[in-house]
């Protein structure tokens, strides 16, 4: 075999890593290998001045293999891939060795131990590094239509912005009608527009463009092909059920929320009177003057906060869930124009109208609602007292923790978000699905709406609890992903994937079910022989295939079975 | 245990001004007051909002010793109007205790 020649850089990162791990020793140790033509340690390697160096060394000394000993690769890969790609070298020739997290972090009690585990891995690298072989991303053409899951109003409002920068809109909505949560309201907060005829406005909208098709009573079943083409089964139900196939460059999901449901019993639900905050504002756009419940006025009404959120350590729903300090609020507010003399008593654990609905707030309390703080542990209870009104039972802890009994005509449950039960579009979309239930974006600061599955971005309230211009907000930053994505016309997808040799697959068939995302089919044809076939588009290099082949005919790029045996050797070696 | 009535502060209120409900709790009147007057005047409001009258009548002492300085509704982030919230306070107690 032609012998390589490989630069190694082992940095200091300050002393994150040199306080920890000799990294002189470990360039010493290793300045000497076969191939090696140059080793130098780095104060900072990922400095402009050390990236300068590696340019110089690739160039000069003809490098064709670059190994870094630095910082998890989640965090530099793409700088010295870039290093490379700037210096003329194959980018996929370069291993990342992580001896930060991995060595000085983690063995601070221990320098000798950290320094020769660093060294182990930097061999392992090398050894790695000798079997690269140059790799050139896949290009797909991406088709300039975008799929939206869910016509709420963040995927209303999505999919009118996409239509307008110029792509082909399909969306499909479960319901028979379109709009969410948000198409049955009345006055919502801030402003006081209507929900309706929001929904209104936006259906026109989306019903005028003539590049969006509009699905109702239609769901996703399933969904191949990758990112810049992904193919798609849509089904409708009712009358006209039929199942067709769409091919989209990308998709939005938009599905929403669900409201909680307490249990029988919880604060008294399922005692009449007793009701969710739905129902409640159900009640309220429905009333002209003053309020009534089953034919008998309401005059005290009493709001308990945070149900089915912020339920401590085991509960499932651990989150607060954003909008409904601020609903129950402007409900209140609702009930004051309708009927000023209204008493209002809220029992709430913390007062969370973030940012300008804070003003509801106030204003709430200047119209006469009062505010009563319980503490966690210590929940208010309700009954049905003699007299046949409802009476709630809190100890106030802002009137020095006296326990307070509140009659009521009407107890309002401040229900939070939930998760929507969505198992089939979870699984037909290989979405990312986090503890709490709701969907997970790769990054919660700089890539708030791009989930691990290319070309799947989530908005609206399916990603965790937002009010209605937050949904918005995030659906509109969809399209903008989805815009950027498509409008180039062409994605290039990482080279780093698996393959089957077709010589060694027996089509055994252990492989097919392995892969999460359905890349291997088995295939006619080979030789006359059916053999299993990975396709390079879906299949995002995650090597779970590799091991179970019992015939070792599966191969990831850039982790070859070849390379694993020789890191292994690369790790085991004596240290001295 | 007390039980609210929330018809109460009807009986308290003398002016449109009246706005012990605006009050937030946060605690800045008790911290500043120069008589170190403890429960006025957040708690004493309290008592008016949920309707605790029983409450209210054992602080008589306390309503009348507010010097009216208005220190604390200076400084008060709710907008509350202290003093004239204790004013009203004076006469229902006049009524109420005093018979005047
Ligand atoms: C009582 C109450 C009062 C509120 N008041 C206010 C307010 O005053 N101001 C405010 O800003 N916000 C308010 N909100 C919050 C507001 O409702 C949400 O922010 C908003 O509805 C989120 O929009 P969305 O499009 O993300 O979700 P949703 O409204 O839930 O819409 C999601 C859509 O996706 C569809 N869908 C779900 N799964 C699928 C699937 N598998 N395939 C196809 N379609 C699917 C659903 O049928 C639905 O039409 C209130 C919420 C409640 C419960
Ligand atoms: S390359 Fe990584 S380890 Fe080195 S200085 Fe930069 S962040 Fe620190
Ligand atoms: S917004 Fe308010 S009511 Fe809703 S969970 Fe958060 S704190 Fe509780
Ligand atoms: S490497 Fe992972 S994604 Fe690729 S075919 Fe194998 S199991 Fe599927
Ligand atoms: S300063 Fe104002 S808001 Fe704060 S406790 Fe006193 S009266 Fe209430």
């Amino acid at each position: 075999m032609n012998r390589r020649k490989i630069g190694v850089y082992v940095c200091h990162c300050g002393g994150n890593i040199s306080d920890y791990v000799d990294v002189e020793k470990v360039v010493d140790a290793v300045k000497d290998e076969e191939d090696v033509v140059v080793a130098r340690t780095a104060m900072f390697t990922c400095s402009d001045a050390t990236q300068q160096e590696i340019y110089d060394d690739i160039r000069e000394l003809g490098l064709d293999g670059l190994v870094v000993a630095s910082c998890s690769p989640k965090l530099h890969t793409f700088t010295f891939r870039g290093v490379a790609k700037r210096a003329g070298l194959n980018p996929f020739q370069y291993t990342q060795v992580n001896v930060r997290e991995q060595c000085s972090w983690a063995h601070t009690d221990d320098r000798q131990g950290a320094t020769e585990k660093a060294l182990r891995l930097v061999r392992a690298g090398i050894a790695r590094t000798r079997l690269l072989r140059p790799l050139e991303p896949t290009v797909v053409e991406t088709v300039p239509k975008t799929l939206v899951i869910g016509a709420g109003i963040a995927g209303l409002r999505a999919a009118i912005g996409l239509a307008d920068i110029g792509l082909s809109v399909v969306v499909v909505e479960r319901e028979a009608e379109v709009g969410g949560w948000v198409k049955d309201f009345g006055p919502m907060y801030p402003r006081d527009k209507e929900g309706r005829e929001l929904v209104r406005q936006l259906e026109a909208k989306v019903r005028q463009r003539e590049n969006i098709a509009l699905f109702t009573s239609a769901e996703v079943v399933r969904k191949a092909g990758s990112f810049g083409d992904y193919v798609v089964d849509i089904k409708t139900h009712g009358k006209s059920s039929m199942t067709m196939q769409i091919h989209v460059g990308s998709i939005i999901v938009a599905t929403g929320f669900d409201s909680y449901q307490p249990e029988e019993g919880e604060y008294g639900y399922g005692i009449d009177g007793v009701v969710t905050l739905p129902e409640y504002k159900k009640m309220l756009d429905a009333a002209e003057g003053s309020l009534e419940y089953h034919g008998r006025p309401v005059k005290d009404v009493a709001y308990i906060y945070c149900v089915g959120s912020r339920q401590g350590d085991d509960g499932p729903h651990q989150y607060c869930s954003r909008f409904c300090c601020s609903a129950a609020v402007h409900s209140a507010l609702e009930l004051y124009t309708r009927d000023p003399s209204a008493r209002q008593f809220h029992l709430y654990r913390d007062m969370r109208t973030y940012g300008r609905y804070e003003l509801m707030y106030r204003e709430s309390r200047e119209k006469g609602s009062t505010y009563l703080k319980f503490a966690e542990d210590e929940p208010p209870a309700v009954r049905k007292g003699a007299d046949g009104r409802l009476v709630v039972t809190i100890r106030d802890q802002l009137t020095g923790q006296k326990e307070v009994e509140i009659p009521a005509d009407l107890v309002v449950l401040v229900t939070g978000m939930v998760p929507r039960e969505n198992d089939a579009l979870v699984g037909a979309l290989k979405l990312p699905v986090g503890r709490d239930g709701f969907f997970n974006e790769i990054h919660p600061k700089l890539r708030p709406v791009e989930t691990v599955v290319d070309g799947v971005t989530i908005c609206g309230a399916c990603q965790f609890p937002k009010n209605a211009s937050e949904s918005v907000a995030s659906g509109l930053a969809a399209v903008t992903q989805s815009a950027a994505m498509l409008k180039q016309g062409r994605a290039e997808l990482d080279p780093q994937v698996a393959s089957v040799d077709p010589q060694l697959c027996t089509d055994c068939g252990v492989c097919y079910a392995t892969c999460p995302y359905d890349a291997i089919s088995p295939q006619e044809g080979h030789e006359g022989r059916r053999v299993a076939v990975i396709d390079p588009a879906t299949c995002k290099g995650c090597g779970g295939c590799a091991p179970v082949c019992p015939e070792r005919a599966i191969n990831l790029e850039g982790y070859t079975q070849a390379q694993i045996k020789a890191m292994i050797e690369g790790l085991a070696r004596e240290v001295v | 245990m007390a039980v609210a009535r929330p018809t109460f502060i009807d009986e308290v209120r003398q002016s449109e001004q009246f706005n012990a409900a605006a009050c937030m709790n946060c605690g800045v009147c008790t911290a500043i007051c120069p008589m170190g007057l403890e429960h006025l005047p957040r708690e004493i409001f309290r008592y008016v909002v949920l309707g605790m009258e029983e409450e209210v009548l054992k602080e008589q002492e306390t309503v009348f010793s507010c010097l009216l300085c208005k220190l604390c509704e200076e400084n008060c982030p709710a907008g509350v109007h202290i003093t004239e919230n204790v004013r009203s306070l004076r006469h229902y107690f006049d009524r109420k205790a005093f018979r005047i």
